[in-house]
């Protein structure tokens, strides 16, 4: 990892003012992203993956409250003007949806679409958007882009759209390439090969890519580096290969029990009892300890700092793996 | 499944070509809307050639020939001044015509913007003008309009003011609920993210995805204002003599309509026809650009 980092959020907190009180989504949650990294962000639903990636590019309601910073280009985009965010709103950062089925406006073709992407920030001409949107489904291996650049959504299957939002987001070589769930609405076949394409992505164009997912097959396919959240913190984070090989939390551990392996013969998949947790405010105690086997007293009274327990590999919890084994 | 298939598909006859083939395949199931299609088109026709189909130009009065039936000179027969209903009904139909496509023309300009700008913004934009739209609306669309018309002073142009801010508030309220709900989808967060600015997203990615409903609107606000101009007419705010409309027509053949009550007929006749060719039209045009149709 480089000294300087690309994108660096600090203490990143979002909270929702709800009918029903205020809800902390996400609590504290600091990270750094270096040039041409893959970042994996995993956890279960509502654990504030997705609104933490939000948060980055401001695309939250009006009734959320963020607070810290999110420093990108010597700026901090929690802090930036409207027209300065929208220049690095899909040229700087890109952002892919889950949901390739909608994400598309059903009237334009997807020539047009990406086009006015390229026409808006790089101000290209009518003809050269063209032949650049022609240049991105190549890219993102669309077969015959000549043809299918005048298509409109509806023609296109749900593993083309999400390469065409994938070709729309790198239209401007983004410096960041946000993916919330990309594959999750799409078959498993599919899933592989837009997996393989921004793999490729980031090899040839040097994208750093954030990747949010509730699938660790998918983290461990293409991730450097993995952040575990859980209940709107972050729990642990490690290289890909020592969260897989030395699971430190217990939420991680218990994640990994819950993934089928093949060729490996068990009774039942191992589940984490409970649910995550819905906080109002910051707890004063471990975010897991209703779910945790090993929770005890100091557990349920303290909040356990984030801290090395190998280098590089951060966990907050009182009783990480490697220290019980110890 | 057949993703799988369609990612490695073959060459598929593409693009919007075959989506009107099938909307026209559509349209064409349905008798009624194709013969008010037929109809519509007929009156356009008429109004646009005016003056090359009728017989007599505006104003002509043939004294000789009074309040006199049908004959090969005078097709459909003479008013009180001598004036033939036949050129007359044509050069109606040009009044009508062009009071109805303009006045919703115009109500259409004003109130999608205006509409379009409160379902975006919501907050208290839409509130002062969900409350204005509704004030209007509170008024019966003639009566705001003959106080318009009134304020205005008879002329087909101030017809065509009057009836044209009496249909904005209908507008205004389809504009908004339409953006209320399209503002939701998908790629408008997605527009957000590519960098697109507010007017890029209510213009460019909301409003092209509105137009079907519009265009029903607009059929359906045509015979109103063809109606309302017609009424006016009648009582004298609207076109005045010499100039022509079926309005003005029914106005004048009130005081013989016990001795020559086709002079009523006629022009009601054309009202009647024109507003229901234009509203089976436009019911046609609901069910066959209503995606959720499958016939």
């Amino acid at each position: 990892m480089s000294a300087e980092p690309l994108l660096e959020v600090s203490d990143l907190s979002v909270r929702f003012d709800t009918d029903e009180g205020p809800l902390q989504a996400v609590d504290r949650v600091s990270f750094a992203l270096a040039r041409s990294e893959v970042l994996g962000i995993v956890g279960e639903s509502g654990c504030g993956k997705s609104v933490t990636c939000m948060s980055l590019v401001r695309l939250l309601p009006e009734t959320a409250r963020v607070s810290g910073s999110v420093r990108f280009g010597g700026a901090d985009l929690l802090a930036l003007g409207p027209r300065r965010l929208r220049r690095v709103r899909g040229r700087e950062i890109s952002y892919i949806f889950q949901e390739p089925m909608s994400s598309l406006n059903p009237v334009f073709t997807v020539g047009d679409q990406i086009g006015e992407v390229v026409r808006r920030h790089l101000g290209l001409s009518r003809r050269d958007a063209r032949r650049r949107a022609v240049e991105l489904l190549q890219l993102v291996h669309i077969p015959a882009p000549q043809r299918r650049v005048d298509e409109y959504p509806h023609q296109l299957s749900g593993g083309m759209r999400q390469r065409v939002m994938i070709a729309m987001a790198l239209a401007c070589d983004p410096k960041v390439l946000i993916a919330d769930e990309p594959t999750t609405a799409l078959d498993v076949t599919i899933q592989a090969g837009i997996l393989d394409l921004m793999r490729e992505v980031r090899e040839k164009l040097g994208t750093a890519i954030v990747l949010v997912t509730h699938n660790l097959g998918v983290v461990a396919d293409i991730a450097d580096r993995v952040i575990v959240m859980y209940a709107g913190r972050k729990v642990e984070e490690a290289a890909a290969g020592e969260l897989f090989a030395a699971p430190q939390h217990p939420y991680t551990v218990g994640l990994m029990g819950a993934i089928p392996r093949p060729g490996e013969r068990r009774e039942r998949l191992e589940e984490i009892p409970g649910r995550v947790p819905v906080s109002s405010k910051p707890l004063e105690r471990c975010v897991f300890a209703d779910r945790c086997r090993y929770a005890d007293e100091t557990t349920r009274t303290q909040v356990p700092d984030l801290r090395p327990v190998r280098p590089g590999h951060l966990v907050a919890c009182f009783h990480p793996e490697a220290e019980r084994a110890a | 499944m057949s993703i799988v298939a369609q990612e490695v598909d073959a060459p598929r006859v593409a693009d919007s070509r075959r989506r009107l083939r099938v909307l026209g395949k559509r349209f064409l199931r349905r008798p009624m809307a194709v013969a008010g299609l037929v109809v519509v088109l007929g009156f356009v026709v008429v109004a646009i050639f005016a003056p090359l189909l009728a017989p007599y130009p505006v104003g002509y009065t043939d004294f000789n020939a009074i309040l006199v039936h049908s004959s090969s000179k005078h097709l459909l027969g003479t008013d009180d001044l001598g004036h033939d209903e036949l050129s007359r009904l044509i050069f109606g139909a040009r009044a009508s015509m062009q009071v109805g496509v303009l006045a919703t023309l115009l109500a259409m300009v004003v109130a999608v913007p205006i509409g379009m700008l409160a379902g975006y913004y919501r907050g208290w934009v839409d509130h002062v003008i969900a409350r204005l739209t509704d004030v209007l609306l509170a008024f019966p669309f003639l009566i705001l309009a003959v106080g318009l018309a009134a304020i205005l002073g008879p002329s087909l142009l101030n017809v065509t003011l009057a009836l044209g801010i009496g249909s904005i508030p209908g507008f205004i309220r389809i504009a908004r609920g339409e953006t209320l709900a399209l503002r939701e989808a998908d790629y408008v967060p997605a527009a957000v993210l590519n960098g697109a600015n507010d007017a890029t997203i209510i213009f460019r990615h909301i409003l092209p995805n509105m137009t079907n409903t519009l265009i029903v609107q607009a059929t359906l606000t045509i015979p109103g204002a063809i109606l309302g101009e017609a009424i006016l007419s009648f009582l004298g705010l609207g076109v005045q003599p010499p100039n022509t409309s079926w309005g003005t027509m029914l106005s004048s053949a009130e005081p013989f309509l016990t001795q020559a009550q086709r002079l009523s007929v006629y022009p009601g006749l054309a009202i009647i026809l024109a507003v229901l060719a234009f509203n089976v039209l436009g019911d046609g045009l609901r069910d066959v650009l209503d995606p959720r149709t499958t016939r």
